[in-house]
């Protein structure tokens, strides 16, 4: 079972990968409170993209099986889980409930 | 076949690159986010020249936003309709500050793809990135892409290094089981909540 601090954990990891792979002027902030995607957001889709592979991959395996974050729940919603870090936890924590992971 | 002169997205248009867009994809090309495609134009007349040279293997597109503003390129090239492929390349986004929050980048690539697979019928696409370009890749394999080599000392970037290149496939099956369906829930899953009206962070540029 993951706690809400791993998973939090794993998207900081994420991000921390972004700013790895671009350029220096284009570093974005990494902590808790960090907004994704939408309105002064500073990731690009590109980047944000990178996220979700990134955290998808880390998901899945520590609880040993596939996870998607862009299934038809996330396309459904009225806020984006992407929107920032808290929104994108809440958002696994629920697809794994649902599971039972 | 006809190509259509512009492709319309919900957030962007791709329109033909012109001679009018030198002075810009110049500026673009030799911002650090080009750091990974092949060295280019350094002058706008000399961007101007190559433009105007390119063949008609090639599409050319600029990325727009639907307020018309131009904030990237794409192409795809090697376009080759006996053997039914082609290769999307120069993808740049050249506005980043003018692109946050709108999934510009996937919007554009699935204009692109629908053209080559929908629109001139094409049964592969093909391409490749600078191995240190590890986002673009990471992208492009999520999206369906198979790496299917690795060629060794191909690019001469930006910086002035040598780089060994990756080489990536996509087949239609591929495109239509996978990559569009992914392409479609991503920019869903990133609709803005909001209009995208422009704000102060736009005035940035590379």
């Amino acid at each position: 079972m993951l706690t809400e601090r791993a998973i939090q954990g794993i998207i900081l990891e994420a991000l921390d990968n972004v700013n790895a792979e671009i350029g220096a002027d284009n570093r974005i902030a990494v902590n808790a409170d960090a907004r994704l995607f939408g309105d002064d957001a500073t990731l690009d889709s590109l980047s944000l993209v990178s996220v979700i592979v990134d955290v998808e991959t880390d998901i899945s395996a520590q609880v040993g099986r596939a996870i998607s974050l862009t299934d038809d729940r996330a396309m459904s919603r009225e806020v984006s889980p992407f929107t920032d870090v808290r929104t994108l936890t809440a958002f696994i924590i629920e697809l794994l409930a649902e599971n039972g992971s | 076949m006809s190509i259509p002169l512009v492709l319309y997205g919900e957030h962007v248009d791709l329109r033909p690159l012109s001679l009018a867009d030198a002075a810009l994809t110049c500026r673009w090309r030799n911002c650090d986010r080009a750091a990974f495609l092949s060295q280019g134009a350094t002058e706008p007349a000399e961007q101007a020249k190559w433009i105007a040279a390119r063949p008609a293997s090639e599409l050319n597109f600029i990325v727009e936003l639907k307020t018309g503003r131009p904030v990237g390129m794409l192409s795809l090239v090697n376009l080759d309709l006996i053997h039914r492929r082609a290769e999307p390349g120069r993808f740049l986004i050249g506005e980043p500050a003018a692109v946050r929050g709108i999934p510009v980048a996937l919007e554009a690539m699935k204009l692109l793809y629908g053209l080559a697979f929908d629109g001139l019928g094409l049964l592969r696409i093909w391409g490749t990135i600078a191995a240190d370009n590890v986002r673009m890749i990471k992208l492009q394999k999520y999206l369906g892409m198979r790496e299917e080599g690795r060629m060794r000392q191909h690019y001469l970037v930006n910086n002035g290094t040598l780089q060994d290149a990756i080489l990536l496939g996509l087949l239609v099956e591929e495109y239509r089981q996978l990559t569009l369906p992914r392409l479609e829930a991503l920019i869903e899953s990133c609709r803005p909540a909001t209009s995208t009206t422009p704000t102060k962070a736009e005035a940035l540029t590379c």
